[in-house]
């Protein structure tokens, strides 16, 4: 199980960044055959900010390909799983080992997410375009997040802190008065009231159940009110962002060609050869799926019926999901459907990371804050980041303000 | 259902891959599973609905054109699998 790409072994050990965030001191990867050793000439913004911040970033994480599949079991250094073939991720391992204070992970389709609420930990994706993704390997753009797991609430707001403010270099950040309200110290409400995602609690098996509904017991016994949404306008979510995440990743893989960088086959005798060989070779199956399915849904044929009633169904979702926001503070969904997934698992249904999407798909297509603590999946309106902290921090430490 | 075995082959060329026999079987089943879920969306009216490209009010961030950060051609070429005299090196494309 390998759960470094590399380390600078340096005696500091704060930060772990997963692999698809770049650095000039450590290779970046991407979990891919393709980037195999691959060294960049710049460095995240997210990185730059921590390390300005006095934060050591002293390693790199083995992740899947592109950060698309369950918990990284694509990588191209192999899945990480224990003795029983139970999966596990190489930030979570990391992080709950006390290892490194916080994982830095750019979320593409819910594997920090799930990986967080699996081991425990606080997670936070924040609101899309309040931390920079200059520097990070492109592969959904319109919704990718680069995310904090920790050990506890509070150390995600700390590491968020740092990280969140406006960034010329990033086309889609928002303005610097936006990002402040992340700040430790940024004026916030606190959650008063919960809205439960009944759709999505049905596919969930017992212990995940019994799990949220301890959570919902403790939110209300800390005077915080909790009601019930039927929430069908979720389920909208996971086609519409399959569609939208695979045509996103389609065109940003198009640049991996085997010419300027990365791998290149060396049995081919023409260019046509080397493109599709050296394409060919290094992609996994997943993301060869997802790449194809990427370019029907952009083809002339597909376009107006698939990709374009992705996008308005983007904005249902949203206006969904911000009209039950005026009503309440958060909205309670799982992360995941269970505890726990085998090697085995995956083998036979490499596709189970779309099955789970169910749950970290609205979130993902919609930008809004999603905070992961105590295995339930948690999310405020936008730049409501702080609030969903403060709630997540307030339960974690029992309910003593 | 829209996909078929011919219609994936096109999609592979297109994107510059080669699947083999048992893949091509296995990703079909994946259209097929992904084109299933997407009936969920005939109940869902969107024609008067805008489309969401952004997900947060995007403003343009206009700055001077000025390199900030300009990389040398040695640099640019580093990780090239094959380069020589500052020319990225591939098979011959013209026979």
């Amino acid at each position: 199980m390998k759960l470094y790409i590399s380390e600078l072994g340096t005696a500091a050990r704060d930060i772990v960044a997963d692999d698809m965030i770049l650095t000039t001191d450590m290779p970046t990867c991407a979990g891919s055959k393709m980037l195999d050793g691959y060294k960049s000439l710049f460095e995240a913004e997210a990185v730059t900010r921590l390390r300005d911040a006095k934060y050591s970033v002293y390693g790199k994480a083995n992740t899947g390909e592109l950060g698309l599949d369950l918990l990284g079991e694509t990588s191209y250094y192999g899945a990480c799983a224990d003795e029983e073939g139970k999966l596990t991720n190489a930030v979570a391992e990391i992080v709950k080992a006390e290892e490194a204070r916080a994982g830095l992970t750019l979320e593409v389709n819910g594997s920090s997410a799930r990986a967080a609420a699996l081991s425990s930990l606080t997670y936070i994706k924040p609101t899309y375009g309040t931390v920079s993704r200059y520097g990070t390997i492109p592969a959904v753009c319109s919704g990718e997040t680069v995310s904090v797991t920790a050990k506890g609430a509070s150390i995600c707001r700390e590491i968020l802190s740092a990280l969140a403010g406006h960034d010329d270099k990033d086309g889609t950040s928002l303005p610097q008065e936006k990002c402040a309200l992340l700040k430790a110290d940024a004026p916030r409400d606190s959650v008063k009231k919960i809205a439960v995602a009944k759709a999505l609690l049905a596919s969930v098996d017992d212990e995940t159940a019994v799990m949220i509904g301890a959570y919902v017991e403790k939110a209300r016994k800390n005077g915080i009110e909790v009601a019930e949404i039927d929430a069908e306008e979720l389920r909208l979510a996971r086609p519409a962002w399959n569609i939208l995440m695979s045509a996103e990743v389609c065109n940003n893989v198009s640049r991996y060609d085997g010419v300027k960088f990365g791998y290149r086959s060396m049995d081919s005798t023409n260019i046509d050869d080397l493109y599709t060989n050296s394409r060919t070779e290094a992609f996994g199956y997943l993301l060869k799926s997802v790449i194809l399915f990427g370019s029907d849904v952009l083809s002339t044929e597909r376009y107006m019926d698939v990709y374009d009633k992705a996008l308005r169904i983007r904005r249902v979702v949203s206006d969904y999901m911000n009209s039950v926001l005026e009503g309440a503070d958060a909205i309670l969904l799982p992360a995941c459907s269970r505890r726990s997934y085998t090697e085995e698992e995956v083998k036979k249904n490499p596709y189970i990371a779309y099955d789970e999407s169910l749950y970290t798909a609205p979130v993902l297509i919609t930008g809004l804050p999603a905070v992961v603590t105590e295995g339930v999946q948690i999310v405020g309106k936008a730049l409501a980041d702080n609030s969903l902290l403060d709630l997540a921090e307030l339960l974690e430490r029992g309910g003593e303000r | 259902m829209h996909m078929d075995a011919m219609k994936l082959k096109k999609l592979e060329k297109l994107n510059q891959l080669r699947l083999e026999e048992n893949e091509r079987e296995d990703i079909l089943a994946f259209f097929k599973k992904a084109e299933e879920d997407m009936g969920i969306f005939d109940s869902v009216s969107t024609e008067d609905v805008k489309r969401m490209v952004h997900v947060m009010p995007m403003i343009n961030v206009i700055r001077e054109d000025v390199s900030s950060q300009p990389f040398t051609r040695d640099q640019l070429q580093a990780g090239a699998p094959e380069a020589s005299d500052g020319y990225w090196q591939v098979p011959r494309l013209v026979e």
